[in-house]
């Protein structure tokens, strides 16, 4: 097996110890970092998202992994950086004011990473204001909305109002959780809806891939 | 009120919502009665009659027990939304929960038990008081919860790891803050208890590690599930068991097996399939989608109806004691309660040949 398929391999067993040394490794072999992170890292998480949906990997799997895949790609950061290699987009992501869930949101982050993103997480019960400003602080691809209440969905809504208002060219948004449905996120504007991690991630990335062209 | 009783309810066609959160924001100010233990329990006991019921079912409010335990922990009261433990204080708090009195129930608790108390002495209604399951507050107070219960998963034990080593402590101290709550419930009058563990599902435990034989349902559900059944058995009170998280076969199962009265289940599940693991004499409750009742085009009025008369007709076939109801609590949705109370009247009122 070669070291990049060992590196996603780890990656697929979340093996945050592995992964970085094999990481490492490959990097000692003088691999470009950037192919250690599609080839590798990447290509593990990937897979991941896969397994996850075809109902053999679940939340569990994918959260560990994703811990082998950040312990990983700490080691890749400063080769990346010198070789000028960036994620394509950025992606904001948070949970609405008013609900302090997360999983979900994790998961979606981790799945945006794996897609190639950059993802800001601003955290829970994040207020519009805060998605506004992490928008005007660089440039935003998409931004994700995650609720998992009824009683917090309406500040999706609120949210993309305020994003709309306040900034001249808002990024697309994307949302998810239990409660939310394709019929809502039509009804509040969201240009996108991911009933799942995995699908919210596909989602976000057709969004930035039309945004491009 | 016993397990016969029970089952005489459902043989007769209750159907319920687990409804108090709908009827509590019909109040101009349910914050302040959340706090209050007498209009709290005016609240539960107006949702039974309301909704035809015999049986109070309190108000689900899961951050009760955590907010005791961040107060035994002197977290301050600020910092309590987004605190996580990341290390162990000491076992000082342990001792602590394990003796806790009145006064440290905190006031939200206090009036959960007053409410309790109101519908024992003022109605006659079948009091019922709720907890959140120890592993479900075990998962609200650490800020990796999912990893910690992977590596127990994996077989690392508490002195070999401190991410287990963590975990453990945290659920000991859990269980025992729910001990207390379940305790100073059953003094206020409850007859059964509601127990939501929601946390006992697949978003946390891998149904891959459980096939490879990791014993985490033993370790973190069941075990202290046990010890908060054998608190109701001296008491003489009815576990009312709820989780409403995505589960396979082999989570449910471990519910069967402590032996419920009443088995609540979420909208993921086929209730007339999952009959044929359950005992006949535990009731299943459950389990219309009422998360999406807020949304017309998500849920329409029609879908509710043909919902209700298409579950219970597919329990009748299977013949399993079977109470309708909503899969968790309905919640009032601003801008929606009143599209959500229709519905909650059609599935109530639904008229199945």
């Amino acid at each position: 097996m070669s070291i990049l398929d060992q590196i996603a391999q780890a990656v697929l067993e979340g093996d945050e110890q592995t992964a970085p040394r094999l990481v490492q490794q490959a990097l000692d072999e003088n691999l470009p970092a950037s192919q250690v992170l599609q080839d590798g890292l990447l290509k593990g998480m990937n897979e991941v998202g896969r397994r996850f949906r075809e109902g053999e990997y679940f939340i569990p799997e994918v959260l560990v992994a994703a811990e082998a895949m950040k312990a990983g790609a700490a080691v890749l950061k400063p080769h990346l950086v010198r070789a000028g290699v960036r994620p394509e987009w950025t992606a904001v992501i948070g949970t609405v004011q008013g609900d302090l869930h997360d999983i979900g949101k994790n998961l979606v982050a981790t799945m945006l990473e794996g897609a190639g993103f950059e993802v800001l997480d601003l955290g829970v019960d994040v207020p519009p204001e805060k998605f506004v400003a992490a928008c005007r602080q660089r440039p935003v691809h998409v931004v994700g909305l995650s609720a998992l209440l009824t009683t917090t969905m309406p500040m999706m809504e609120t949210t993309i109002a305020h994003l709309k208002q306040s900034l001249d060219h808002p990024p697309p948004v994307i949302v998810g959780g239990a409660p939310v449905s394709q019929a809502f996120a039509d009804k509040i504007g969201a240009a996108g809806y991911g009933p799942d991690a995995a699908t919210g991630a596909e989602v976000a990335k057709r969004l930035c891939l039309a945004g491009r062209s | 009120m016993n397990r016969s009783d029970y089952l005489a309810l459902a043989a007769g066609g209750l159907r319920m919502p687990l409804g108090a959160h709908l009827v509590l924001h019909e109040e101009s100010d349910p914050e302040a009665v959340i706090l209050d233990g007498q209009r709290l329990g005016m609240v539960v006991a107006r949702t039974a009659r309301r909704y035809r019921t015999p049986l109070a079912i309190p108000l689900m409010d899961l951050t009760v027990e955590r907010n005791v335990v961040l107060e035994l922990l002197g977290v301050p009261p600020a910092e309590r939304a987004t605190f996580h433990l990341t290390h162990w204080p000491g076992d000082d708090c342990l001792e602590q929960a394990a003796s806790l009195e009145w006064q440290q129930l905190g006031p939200r608790l206090q009036a959960s038990c007053e409410a309790v108390r109101y519908i024992a002495r003022q109605t006659d209604l079948v009091p019922i008081g709720m907890v959140i399951g120890p592993l479900s507050l075990t998962v609200r107070l650490l800020a990796d919860p999912i990893s910690a219960m992977f590596t127990c998963g994996r077989g690392k034990r508490a002195d070999e790891n401190p991410q287990v080593a963590l975990l453990e402590k945290t659920l000991e101290l859990a269980t025992r803050v729910v001990l207390a709550s379940v305790t100073q419930q059953i003094t206020a009058g409850a007859e059964a208890m509601f127990v939501c563990e929601p946390a006992a599902g697949t978003a946390y435990i891998s149904p891959r590690q459980l096939a490879a034989g990791a014993d985490l349902l033993e370790r973190l559900v069941l075990a202290p599930q046990r010890r908060i059944r054998a608190l109701l058995d001296e008491a003489r009170c009815e576990l009312i068991f709820h989780c409403c998280a995505e589960l396979t076969a082999q989570f449910l199962q471990a519910f069967v097996g402590l032996h419920p009265t009443v088995l609540s289940l979420g909208s993921s599940r086929k209730l007339w399939e999952d009959a044929a693991l359950v005992p006949e004499d535990v009731v299943l409750y459950g389990n219309l989608p009422t998360r999406l009742f807020y949304s017309d085009e998500a849920c329409p009025l029609e879908a509710v109806i043909e919902q209700t008369r298409r579950l219970i007709r597919q329990m009748r076939a299977v013949g399993h004691p079977f109470i309708l109801g909503s899969e968790c609590d309905v919640l009032s949705v601003p801008g929606a309660h009143d599209t959500i109370c229709r519905k909650v009247d059609a599935f109530m009122t639904a008229t199945v040949e």
